[in-house]
């Protein structure tokens, strides 16, 4: 090396952070310059003084600790609270846990999709269908079939009145205890 | 699904264990790279509820010292990023031990404000390498690892603040 080498070559030969061949090289030359020798010593002295510029001045560590320890507790129970008191530790159980539902509620929601729906036929009304107001409630009539929409406080009910319109019925029940109004409102086809 | 917390009484022995065993050293860690107390303090805490929110990651011992200390230099980084270069501030410093006379605690106190000058100089991540390499001894190979970039990098940033510091130094020695 007939050259100097530069500021970084020097300060990295006096860490020991040079590859063989370029430390080899550089040895020989500071062997034989006097300035770079005296370059390479201050970096040397700078890296011995470098940990104690970096120490920490004295202080109660008890005390800092203690507060540190109480802080970070506080910290994780507060993260616990934010997740909603899920715990991360166990991640891995969750994430299986979470794929086996995943897969069955998958599974369930095709099985529903894919499942044969029953045909409800349409019911074949050769007569026509009536209204009939009763004490229990509203009854609809066709043939010898019927179907009563009970009010089943009807009979304790006061101002109990029906109106009929067309092929409508609607009948209105006050509820003598709580004072609460019910209608019902029946449309025949 | 997720069973729910409180973590059982051996786990909480354990995570108090872990803070036990490593809290000194990862305050030193980040002291050195923020150069504060109370920024070191605040930092500390923030990395060890970091780790300790991935309990996965501390089954084994050492690489969970390991882990915990690439988040401990990550959050002293991210910090000096968030707030430019080093912010020294008067901190109320209780001594354990006074045995110091009052010259002698001047001189200190100058001697590190004109140190703690020097340091400013460096960048976050030159000073975090500095830190690695030259007071916790680690290699260039576990300091690249540390802070996520190549060797060459890491060399480039040792030579950068060792060069930075001596001129430092020069110029006030003149």
């Amino acid at each position: 090396m007939t050259t100097h080498p530069s500021g970084a070559v020097l300060a990295l030969f006096a860490g020991g952070e040079l590859g063989s061949v370029l430390r080899w090289r550089v040895e020989r030359h500071v062997a034989a310059c006097s300035e770079c020798r005296r370059e390479v010593s201050e970096f040397s002295e700078l890296r011995a003084a470098v940990p104690v510029i970096m120490e920490p001045p004295e202080i109660s560590w008890t005390k800092l600790a203690a507060e540190m320890k109480a802080n970070i507790r506080l910290g994780l129970e507060a993260g616990e609270c934010v997740n909603g008191g899920r715990s991360v530790r166990h991640g891995v159980f969750s994430v299986r846990a979470l794929a086996v539902c995943g897969s069955l509620a998958l599974l369930l929601v095709a099985f529903l999709l894919e499942r044969p729906t029953p045909r409800v036929e349409p019911v074949e009304v050769s007569e026509p269908a009536f209204l009939e107001s009763s004490v229990s409630g509203i009854q609809v009539k066709s043939g010898d079939q019927s179907i009563i929409l009970l009010n089943t406080r009807a009979r304790d009910a006061r101002d109990v009145n029906y109106l009929a319109s067309g092929n409508a019925m609607r009948a209105r029940y006050v509820d003598t205890e709580t004072g609460y109004v019910t209608i019902n409102n029946v449309y025949a086809q | 699904m997720s069973e729910l917390l409180p973590p059982p009484p051996a786990a909480a022995e354990r995570q108090n264990q872990f803070v036990s065993d490593n809290l000194r050293r990862i305050f030193l860690q980040i002291y050195r790279i923020v150069g504060n107390i109370a920024d070191a303090q605040d930092l500390t805490q923030e990395a060890f509820i970091k780790a300790l929110q991935r309990q996965d990651q501390l089954k084994d011992e050492q690489k969970a010292a390991h882990w915990l200390s690439r988040i401990a230099t990550n959050t002293a980084i991210d910090f000096l990023r968030r707030h430019g270069r080093m912010a020294y501030c008067e901190v109320d410093i209780h001594t354990e031990s006074e045995q110091h006379s009052p010259e002698e605690l001047l001189l200190q106190s100058e001697h590190r404000d004109y140190l703690e000058d020097g340091l400013r100089l460096l960048t976050a991540r030159e000073r975090a390498a500095l830190v690695l390499r030259d007071v916790e001894g680690c290699s260039a190979e576990e300091v690249a690892r540390r802070l996520d970039c190549s060797k060459a990098t890491v060399r480039s940033h040792i030579a950068n603040a060792r060069i930075k510091l001596r001129r430092y130094m020069a110029r006030r020695k003149r």
